[in-house]
């Protein structure tokens, strides 16, 4: 019995280090008054406008932080840019995760990248809340630290067909996309629930992220006349093709667009109502960007931010950091990153406020939002709506 | 402006400093952690990248923008090969190099047509983004927008996303066909090349063969590009259309200029510098087009000749026999 | 359908058409091709964005300004980093001229940073019905534009002294100086021309798409595609080869594959060097050894 203790103790000595070593990898970039939070995203380059995801995110964290932080620790985050570039995205997570070495990371809009950056992330092992990107490919086959805080872009494809199915008598369908990554993100899952369902797309377009013109796709689908035209366009190729719709007298044909452009903006942007009228897009939050429940959000993000013009991008990730904060609440004083995973595989339903969908993270399952909902023109007023004529 | 060329105990010295530099760097691991490592990964296939460049545009004088659809070539073969074909990883790197030579081999068919200067760069760069369409759109085969993850891969026990093993297998792939390129400059073909820059017609007269040194030359470039192009694949783990387009162009243009027009040295500097350039800058992004912008337009008008020319007016070791003479 | 993809591709090849003959007037006087230009016709547009958006000039008075302010632009260019390395090799020049279109759009990009800005639409015409065929206010004012300028530029070319002066240099610089002519200020001219005229092609696009930082990016390969197809040096060859430019990629885009339309400037360009490099009016470019 005595040799057994002794060669336990043995071993234990000798794991020690071992143990030591995991003790500090659990509390690396945590202070008594801080948590270090790694925030990548792409502050330049061309994809830019869809940092305002993390700028809204950030303000969060200052909110947080001027009501006293969590448990006397204050949210710091420390962004790192990765202009939507593997090898640039790469090298910050690298950076923030050997060098910054800070507590956890969250953020990331660009898909590609955040596919890139998962295997090293993974096998670092620190928690990771994707807040904006929407590729299912990021948490899905599960990874124990990879956790998804928006809705995917399979989520929001299957939400984008069901509306258009919705709308009654709709058997023909066309969709019209960017030939890239995020584009198929929404697309491809589109197609196999309109598939599901009996439907298969009549006409297939592409449209070049640059394109100044469609015409020729337009014409295209004044031959084939569609009733419903799906669209995974970003926001100036959507003002484009709207407006070139209306031009050829396709005006009246309803246009189903993703997340990546909201109603106000285009409205702005073609700068005439009637060619947005029937335009739908992806609005995965409980109201319209300037209705009473969205305000307040708006004004956090410009008590900290105020030169930050509001897009529909400038909210998508603050749900996620509310998740973060409750996760980090409920485990208390003494965390770790292994505590705070833990917490957050146990967020049931919750209700953010800001998206449309609650968050559920299981040990199962690290995509957290299910569901979207869709907003459109209703009497000249953009309104949240469940499926076609039915308010949210 | 004429260089004194180094005695016969300079280059002794050369050659010593050639090897003792990797040597020291084989130490290097020592000091980074993983992320200061992949910078210097990437400063590595960025020489490479650069000196493929340097020998078009600055050795023979061609102005040959194909350089990114070398590297594009490269790194998708390699991506190809060891995801769908099951080839170890090591093994792509000589064969992406040969399909960049192919690459370089249809680059040189315009310029053997005679198509120059100008027309010569259009035409390349239009190559360069006929084959980042071919990405794209050839689905099956690229995976189109969503690129081609490299598969996991261990190579005498340690896994491939190693930034350390990648370290020494990069730099010995470097080492090698830096002196691979500096034994070809040096030789008789070298000083072919040279001619060919300096006065195509000429040199036709002398009886040498113009066309096949034209050949030559940008399959040789096509060969270190692809080389460096599998690396690449390795360096992010995953292939992506998006990283081989102008941006990455411009900026391999930038490295060539900094460093010095045809100068291997130069390219090497260049490539370091301009690789720790960015992750400098990163308290300031967006800022890096103006960076970039400011020091080429610098340099051209202030040190045309580039680094390279500075160390040349420091001794006799650094100079090279086939950079561009300053006008 | 065709009539349309003819009207349509006319509008967009216009602007093409001045993209590339401002390529050409530059690249005439210099033998410099300026491959930042891209980004100086971004610039020409976020000029009268600023003086239409945030200084509340109505549009001609903006657009006019804005091409005389790129006017100055390129010809302090010429005068201040051109001028200097003009004796060294082309790819010297070819460098600058990137270099100096990056610096413009990193200044772009540090003022507009990450917005993506919309330029009000300066024709609220309806838009005309002729049977099938739907003539729109943006593509009448673009066509009816650039016609017009092309009519004062060629005008003036052929029949003013002006016009013989530029045809003196063109022909020889040498020539034209030994007459007299003051050939360095030609040059400045003939950049600040070059500019002004490229900024005009970013004017008239700006109300059409939306405005950011990367737009020159895809038009520099458009204005060469067109020079190389009408021919490098040809003032018509390239009004000609960016109209049919314009024209291909609808026909191409409508009749094969949408997503051909991206790449038809490059087909182009790949085609006609291998078939006839001089292109359709231009000089023997190949150099046989």
């Amino acid at each position: 019995m005595k040799k057994y203790i002794s060669l336990l103790a043995a071993a234990g000595l000798a794991a020690s280090p071992l143990l030591a070593q995991d003790a500090e990898w659990e509390t690396e970039g945590l202070t008594d008054d801080a948590i270090t939070i790694g925030v990548m995203g792409p502050f330049s380059g061309n994809a830019s406008s869809y940092s305002k995801a993390l700028i809204g995110m950030m303000a969060y964290y200052d909110k947080v932080n001027e009501e006293g932080g969590v448990h006397g620790r204050k949210l710091v985050a420390v962004q790192e840019d990765t202009a939507c570039d593997s090898a640039k995205g790469l090298a910050a997570a690298k950076k923030l995760i050997s060098q910054d070495e800070v507590f956890m990371l969250q953020g990331n809009s660009c898909s590609g990248v955040a596919l890139a950056l998962r295997p090293t992330i993974e096998e670092a092992g620190l928690p990771w809340i994707v807040a904006h990107a929407v590729s299912d490919s990021i948490s899905d086959p599960l990874a124990g630290n990879i956790f998804h805080g928006v809705p995917t872009g399979r989520a929001n494809g299957r939400a984008m067909a069901a509306f258009v199915l919705s709308k009654p008598d709709t058997s023909n369908v066309a969709i019209i996309e960017h030939s890239n990554d995020w584009a198929h993100s929404y697309s491809n899952p589109a197609r196999d629930y309109l598939e599901e369902n009996g439907v298969a797309p009549s006409l297939e377009l592409t449209m070049e992220r640059g394109q100044t013109d469609a015409t020729a796709q337009v014409l295209k689908l004044r031959q084939e006349k569609p009733d419903f035209i799906i669209a995974a366009l970003y926001e100036a190729e959507t003002a484009i093709f709207l407006r070139d719709l209306k031009k050829y007298g396709m005006g009246d044909v309803p246009v189903m667009g993703t997340a990546g452009t909201d109603l106000e903006n285009t409205l702005k942007r073609t700068g005439d109502f009637d060619t947005v009228k029937n335009y739908y897009v992806i609005h995965s939050y409980v109201d319209n960007l300037d209705g009473p429940l969205m305000q307040p959000w708006g004004e956090m993000i410009h008590k900290y931010y105020p030169d930050e013009e509001l897009s529909t991008f400038s909210f998508v990730s603050i749900g996620s950091a509310e998740a973060l904060v409750s996760a980090l609440e409920a485990v208390g004083p003494e965390l770790t990153r292994s505590k705070l995973m833990a917490a957050l595989e146990e967020v049931r339903d919750f209700d953010t406020g800001i998206l449309s969908d609650p968050i559920t993270w299981t040990a199962d399952d690290h995509q957290g939002v299910k569901g979207s909902a869709v907003a459109g023109f209703v009497d000249g007023e953009p309104t949240v709506l469940k499926a076609w004529g039915q308010p949210y | 402006m004429s260089q004194i060329m180094p005695s016969a105990r300079q280059r002794k010295t050369r050659t010593l400093l050639f090897w003792a530099v990797p040597a020291v760097l084989l130490l290097l691991p020592l000091a980074t952690n993983p992320y200061t490592q992949f910078i210097a990964n990437g400063m590595l296939v960025s020489v490479l990248v650069t000196l493929g460049f340097t020998l078009t545009i600055g050795n023979l004088g061609q102005l040959a923008f194909a350089n990114t659809a070398f590297f594009g070539i490269g790194a998708y073969s390699s991506a190809i090969l060891a995801a769908k074909l099951g080839v170890p990883w090591l093994l792509t790197i000589p064969l992406a190099g040969a399909f960049g030579a192919l690459g370089g081999f249809l680059a040189s068919a315009a310029a053997l047509r005679g198509i120059r200067t100008y027309y010569l760069a259009i035409i390349t760069l239009a190559f360069g983004e006929l084959m980042r369409w071919a990405y794209l759109h050839a689905k099956p085969l690229t995976g189109g927008t969503d690129g081609m993850p490299m598969p996991r891969e261990t190579l005498l026990g340690v896994s491939l996303t190693d930034d350390t093993l990648k370290f020494y297998i990069f730099l010995a792939v470097t080492v090698l066909l830096v002196k691979a390129t500096l034994n070809l400059m040096r030789s008789h073909f070298g000083r072919a090349v040279m001619a060919v820059r300096e006065n195509e017609i000429a040199t036709a007269s002398l009886a040498i063969p113009t066309a096949r040194v034209i050949l030559v030359t940008f399959m040789w470039s096509g060969f270190v590009v692809g080389c460096a192009g599998a690396l690449f694949a390795r360096h992010v783990g995953h292939v992506f259309p998006e990283s081989f387009g102008m941006l990455h162009l411009i900026a391999s243009f930038a490295m060539v200029l900094v460093g010095g027009l045809g100068s291997v040295l130069g390219a090497v500097l260049g490539a370091v510098l301009l690789t720790a350039l960015p992750e400098y800058l990163r308290a300031f992004p967006g800022m890096e087009e103006l960076f970039f912008g400011l020091i080429v337009a610098g340099v051209l008008v202030a040190m045309p000749m580039g680094l390279a020319s500075l160390l040349r007016r420091v001794s006799p070791i650094f100079v090279e026999r086939f950079y561009r003479e300053a006008p | 359908m065709l009539m349309q993809l003819t009207l349509g591709g006319l509008s967009q090849g216009m602007i093409y058409a001045l993209i590339a003959l401002s390529l050409t007037v530059v690249y005439r006087s210099t033998t410099v091709v300026n491959f930042g230009h891209g980004d100086f016709v971004m610039a020409g547009a976020f000029l009268s964005y600023v003086l239409v958006v945030l200084a509340g000039v109505a549009f001609l008075p903006a657009a006019a300004l804005a091409m005389i302010a790129m006017f100055v632009l390129g010809v302090m260019f010429n005068r201040g980093l051109i001028r200097p390395i003009r004796g060294g090799p082309h790819i010297g020049l070819a460098l600058m001229c990137i270099a100096a279109g990056y610096l413009l759009r990193g200044i772009a990009r540090m003022v507009w940073g990450r917005e993506v800005l919309p330029m009000p639409p300066v024709f609220d015409m309806a838009p005309i019905f002729v049977g099938d065929l739907v003539i729109t206010g943006d593509a009448v004012f673009i066509i009816g534009t650039v016609l017009v300028l092309l009519l004062l530029f060629f005008g003036l070319m052929a029949l003013t002294d002006l016009g013989k002066m530029v045809q003196a240099v063109y022909q020889s610089p040498r020539g034209a100086r030994l007459i007299g002519l003051n050939v360095d200020r030609f040059n400045d001219f003939s950049w600040g021309v070059g500019a002004a005229l490229g900024a005009l092609g970013g004017i008239l696009v700006a109300p059409v798409s939306l405005l950011h930082p990367d737009l020159g990016a895809s038009f520099l390969i458009k204005g060469f595609a067109a020079m190389t197809l009408g021919g490098f040096g040809s003032l018509g060859g390239a009004v000609l080869g960016g109209v049919l430019l314009g024209i291909a990629e609808q026909y191409a885009g409508a009749y094969l594959d949408t997503a051909l339309i991206e790449i038809t400037a490059y087909v182009v360009i790949v085609a006609v060097l291998f078939i006839r490099p001089q292109g359709l009016f231009g000089r023997k470019a190949v150099v046989k050894v």
